[in-house]
């Protein structure tokens, strides 16, 4: 296959970026699109040239590491894929593909198409996690719960905190992030010491670190390469509302 | 937690208090629309009704105050989250596309604000010519409201914007409905698929029976 490229560069975060052409000659379809970018980059360097910067890790789907806006969707047209499982087969002989880095305010360009997320770390810092402390693996049958919540709850878990859903959101906001953190330690016995405090923090967070609000679109879910749906938000309202009766901290 | 007022100007606040008042001004659509209706059985009945609603109602001032505030609220809150979200994306996508089903994008949601700051003015427009203008008497008792009406429809400028203002109420509702709920944290694996679809075909029914009544007020009303 032979493709034309249109990736974002940019120097350095204060820097001004722009989208410059490549051409992707030898692209086979068996390729993920992190391959694909390798074989570019190998090109650049071999005539001399920088390497195009991206994200990635485990490339299998399962870190969030990877971020990339394929042809203006996060992490490329394929639902519940990370743009590491995006293959080459999806695309056709003489496509043009235009790549960019996540855009928000809260997550600054670091260089080309590398951000930096650290914003959705302090989220966690925040608020998402436990101070009971967990021991040895309890036995299961120790802890009642029910198998729908625990199932909601490890649904909630799966997010990978790749951004892609603040990528998506025409306001950048960060909600359904936050929404999975905080259904899955609300919905847990573990998680209901911290519960009230747990979401003011991490919203007061997300507001401050420049994230915008939500207008119930849903590109997000959309996007999420674990499906996380925004029902997830609607619960972050309920467990606010009830942090707003309990009175917080 | 700082304070519990503090608490409705964060992000999740802000889409609370849109949500809450969003839907107490739906409500008050729903009354508005089913007066309206009443003009279908001649002026009798209408002045009648507003009669009733504005002399026979010692609550009208209090109701009156609370809906304009209620309103402003919801229009203060939005402008500010929008112009706040703004802020969030400093540098636009050079191509950003629709992401698919499931998202619940659409016209509709992606212009909540323009199709709300339209009816801003058409409200200002509309509350002028029918609560700040002069008035018939009717003998039966307060106002002659339909003569007032049929003669505001008379100018087909007019008749026109309000049939185009109801369009945008018809949009503003598309989105709307359905996403006040979800701002109000209501959501539900079998209810919510079901209020999206209802939210959509009663924004569709609300406008279409404005339309229908400043059409007719237009053609109908208006000559006989
Ligand atoms: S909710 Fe989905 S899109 Fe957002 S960070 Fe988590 S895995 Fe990524
Ligand atoms: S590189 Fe780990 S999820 Fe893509």
């Amino acid at each position: 296959m032979r493709l034309k490229l249109k990736i974002w560069r940019q120097a350095g975060p204060g820097t001004a970026g722009r989208l410059v052409d490549y051409a992707a000659d030898h692209v086979s379809p068996d390729m993920s699109f992190l391959e694909m970018l390798d074989v570019v980059n190998e090109g650049l360097v071999k005539q001399g040239h920088d390497a195009i910067a991206f994200d990635s890790d485990c490339r299998e789907g399962i870190c969030g590491m990877c971020g990339l806006v394929v042809n203006g969707i996060p992490h490329g047209p394929d639902r519940g894929t990370t743009v590491c499982q995006l293959h080459m087969r999806r695309f056709r002989d003489g496509d043009t593909i235009v790549i960019e880095p996540w855009r928000a305010r809260a997550f600054p360009v670091v260089k080309d198409l590398v951000v930096d997320r650290s914003a959705l770390d302090r989220i966690i810092t925040a608020g998402g996690y436990v101070s009971v402390n967990c021991g040895g693996a309890p036995d299961g049958n120790a802890i009642p719960i029910a198998k729908e919540v625990s199932e909601t709850a490890m649904d909630s878990a799966a997010c990978i905190g790749c951004g892609a859903c603040v990528a998506a959101c025409k306001n950048a906001s960060a909600h359904l992030f936050m929404s999975a953190k905080i259904s899955h330690l609300s919905l847990l016995p573990q998680g209901q010491i911290e519960r009230y405090r747990r979401v003011v923090a991490m919203i007061e967070q997300a507001d401050a670190e420049g994230f915008g609000s939500c207008s119930n679109e849903g590109e997000c879910e959309a996007v999420c390469p674990k499906e996380i749906p925004i029902s997830n938000i609607a619960r972050m309202t309920r467990e606010y509302f009830r942090a707003l009766w309990v009175g917080g901290r | 937690m700082s304070s519990r007022f503090g608490v409705f100007s964060s992000s999740v606040g802000t889409k609370i208090l849109i949500g809450v008042t969003g839907v107490a001004l739906f409500l008050y659509l729903v009354i508005h629309i089913a007066g309206n209706l009443i003009v279908f059985l001649g002026p009798a009945a209408f002045n009648r009704y507003a009669f009733v609603m504005e002399y026979g109602n010692p609550l009208l001032p209090v109701i009156e105050i609370g809906l304009l505030l209620i309103f402003l609220l919801h229009v203060y809150k939005a402008v500010t989250m929008f112009l706040a979200n703004q802020q969030a994306r400093p540098v636009a996508y050079v191509k950003k596309k629709y992401a698919g089903k499931p998202s619940r994008k659409s016209f509709a949601s992606s212009t909540m604000i323009f199709s709300g700051l339209w009816l801003l003015f058409f409200i200002i427009i509309h509350v002028k010519a029918f609560r700040f203008s002069p008035e018939y008497p009717w003998p039966a008792g307060g106002r002659d409201l339909y003569r007032q009406e049929m003669e505001n429809f008379v100018s087909p400028l007019t008749a026109g914007f309000y049939v185009l203002s109801m369009v945008v109420v018809g949009s503003h509702l598309w989105h709307g409905i359905a996403s006040a709920f979800q701002s109000m944290g209501a959501d539900h694996p079998k209810w919510t698929p079901r209020l999206l679809t209802t939210g959509k075909v009663i924004a569709v029914l609300m406008a279409g029976g404005f339309i229908v009544i400043a059409l007719w007020a237009h053609f109908v009303g208006a000559r006989t």
